[in-house]
C-alpha cells in the first residue's frame, strides 16, 4: 500500500504545479486582455465614424472607381486572423471551423450583395479562395489543408499599432487593384464581452454598403440610431470626388482591418483567460479528489498494518 | 455646432463650438455653423477650434473631415494632440531626425521620401502648436 500512497502524492504535486502555471497564465492574460480591450474599444469610435463616412460614399454607384466596382467573382482572398499561440480555449478552433465552412460554400461567398435583396451579378463557377494568414495558427491550418497561402503575417505584437497593419492592408489593396482578386473578405473574432466572442466574416473589398452597415450594427455606440441615408449629391468634395475616393477608400480598408485585428486580439486574450481560469478550477477539483484518494489509501494501509500486528500477536498466544 | 475629433486612440475632443479652422489639402478652410455637407482630406498642420471666444490650437496629422447634413462636424485623423500634451523637445528631436534621414538618402524611393516629408510636416505642426501653449 505504501507504493500507492507515494504515487498519489506525486500526482498531487504535479497537478499543483500545473495549477500554479495556469494561474499565472490567467493573471498574465487578464492584464493583457485589459490592454487589448481598451485598444479595441478606443478604436471602435474611430472605426465607427470612418465606416459611416464610407457608408455614405458607398452610395455612389459609379463603376469607374475600382474600389466600388463589383466584378464577377473568380478569385477570393480570405484574410484569416488567428492567434500566434495556443492554449486559448476554442478561439482558434472556431475561426478555423468557420473558415472550413466557407470553403465548402464558395458560391455563396462569391455572391455580391446589394441593399435591396440578393445578388445582382452572377458569380462564376469554380471559385477559388486564397488565404492570407495572420497569426501562426491560421497559417498552420492553411498548410494542413493544402490551401493556397499567399501571405503570412505572424509577427504582430500583442498590441499591434496602426503601422503594423499597414503592410497587410497595402498588400490587400494592391492585389485587389491589379485584379488578382475580385473580392477580399476578412475572418475575425468579434469581442462582445470577456465571455462571449463571435466569429465574423466581413467583406473588405469591393466596398459595399450592406457589409458596412452590418459592421456598424455590431459596434455598440452610445446612440445606436440608424445611419440616415443622405443623397451623396448634396456633398461638396474638396478637392474633388475622385481624389477623395482615391484617398479615403484605402484608408478605410486599413481601418477596418486594424479594427478586426484589435478585436481578435482582445478576444484571444479573454478566451485564454477564461480557458486558464477553468483549467485552474479543474486542477483544484482534481487535487481535492486525489487528496481524498490519498487519505483513503493511507487509512487502508494503517488498518492493514494493525490487522497484521494484532493477528501476529494472536498467533503468539 | 457639434464637433468631434476621433483618432485610433479614442475621442480627443467633443463639444459645441463656433467655428473650426482646418488645414486641408486644398488649403486652410474655416467651417462655420450650418456649413454645406462636405468631405475633405486633412493635411498635417494646425487646427484651431473657436469656442466662447477662446481659441484651442491642436496639432493634427493626415486624415479626413466630414460635415454632415445634420450640421455635425467630424474629424477623423490619424493623430491629434492638444498643445498641453505636446512634448516640445521630443517633437524637435523627431523633426531633426526626419530631416537627417532626408539628407542622408539621396536615392531613396519616392514613397519613403513622401513619408519622411509628411512626418516633418507633422512635427512642424506639433512644434508650432506646442510653442503657442508655452507663451
Amino acid at each position: 500500500m505504501a507504493l500507492s500512497t507515494k504515487a498519489i502524492k506525486t500526482r498531487i504535486k504535479s497537478v499543483k504545479n500545473t495549477k500554479k502555471i495556469t494561474k499565472a497564465m490567467e493573471m498574465v492574460s487578464a492584464a493583457k486582455m485589459r490592454k487589448a480591450v481598451d485598444a479595441a474599444l478606443n478604436t471602435r469610435m474611430y472605426a465607427r465614424f470612418a465606416s459611416e463616412l464610407l457608408d455614405h460614399l458607398a452610395g455612389i454607384d459609379d463603376p469607374n472607381y475600382a474600389f466600388l466596382e463589383k466584378r464577377p467573382v473568380q478569385k477570393i482572398l480570405m484574410v484569416v486572423i488567428s492567434s500566434n499561440r495556443g492554449l486559448c480555449g476554442g478561439f482558434n478552433g472556431s475561426i478555423i471551423k468557420k473558415a472550413s465552412a466557407l470553403f465548402h460554400d464558395k458560391e455563396n461567398l462569391a455572391r455580391h450583395r446589394v441593399v435591396e435583396g440578393e445578388e445582382t451579378i452572377p458569380s462564376m463557377d469554380n471559385v477559388e479562395i486564397d488565404v492570407l494568414g495572420v497569426g501562426k495558427k491560421s497559417v498552420a491550418f492553411a498548410k494542413r489543408h493544402d490551401l493556397n497561402l499567399v501571405g503570412v503575417y505572424d509577427e504582430l505584437s500583442e498590441t499591434p499599432s496602426f503601422e503594423d497593419v499597414l503592410s497587410i492592408s497595402n498588400t490587400v489593396n494592391a492585389r485587389y487593384m491589379d485584379k488578382t482578386y475580385d473580392k477580399v473578405v476578412v475572418l475575425y473574432t468579434h469581442f462582445q464581452s470577456s465571455l462571449v466572442q463571435e466569429v465574423k466574416v466581413r467583406q473588405l473589398l469591393p466596398v459595399c454598403a450592406v457589409d458596412i452597415e452590418k459592421m456598424l450594427a455590431d459596434l455598440p455606440g452610445e446612440e445606436s440610431e440608424p445611419v440616415e441615408v443622405f443623397p451623396i449629391e448634396q456633398y461638396i468634395f474638396e478637392p474633388g470626388l475622385e481624389q477623395i475616393i482615391e484617398y479615403v477608400m484605402p484608408r478605410l480598408v486599413e481601418i477596418q482591418l486594424y479594427q478586426a485585428i484589435l478585436e481578435s486580439s482582445a478576444s484571444e486574450h479573454s478566451a485564454r483567460m477564461v480557458a486558464m481560469k477553468s483549467a485552474s478550477e479543474a486542477a483544484d477539483e482534481m487535487v481535492g479528489d486525489l487528496t481524498l484518494a490519498f487519505n483513503k489509501a493511507r487509512q487502508a494501509a494503517i488498518t492493514q498494518e494493525i490487522a497484521e500486528i494484532s493477528s501476529g500477536a494472536a498467533a503468539l498466544e | 455646432m457639434p464637433f468631434t475629433i476621433v483618432t485610433p486612440n479614442g475621442v480627443l475632443y467633443q463639444d459645441d463650438v463656433e467655428k473650426v479652422t482646418i488645414p486641408t489639402q486644398a488649403g486652410e478652410i474655416t467651417i462655420l455653423e450650418a456649413h454645406a455637407p462636405m468631405v475633405s482630406i486633412i493635411q498635417a498642420g494646425e487646427m484651431h477650434i473657436h469656442k466662447d471666444g477662446n481659441v484651442v490650437p491642436l496639432a493634427v496629422s493626415t486624415g479626413f473631415m466630414e460635415m454632415r447634413p445634420t450640421g455635425e462636424l467630424f474629424i477623423i485623423a490619424d493623430t491629434a494632440e492638444r498643445a498641453e500634451d505636446i512634448d516640445l523637445s521630443r517633437a524637435e528631436a523627431a523633426k531633426a531626425r526626419a530631416e537627417e534621414l532626408l539628407k542622408q538618402q539621396d536615392n531613396m524611393a519616392d514613397v519613403d521620401f513622401a513619408r519622411i516629408q509628411a512626418s516633418i510636416e507633422k512635427e512642424l505642426a506639433r512644434i508650432s502648436v506646442g510653442k503657442k501653449y508655452r507663451r
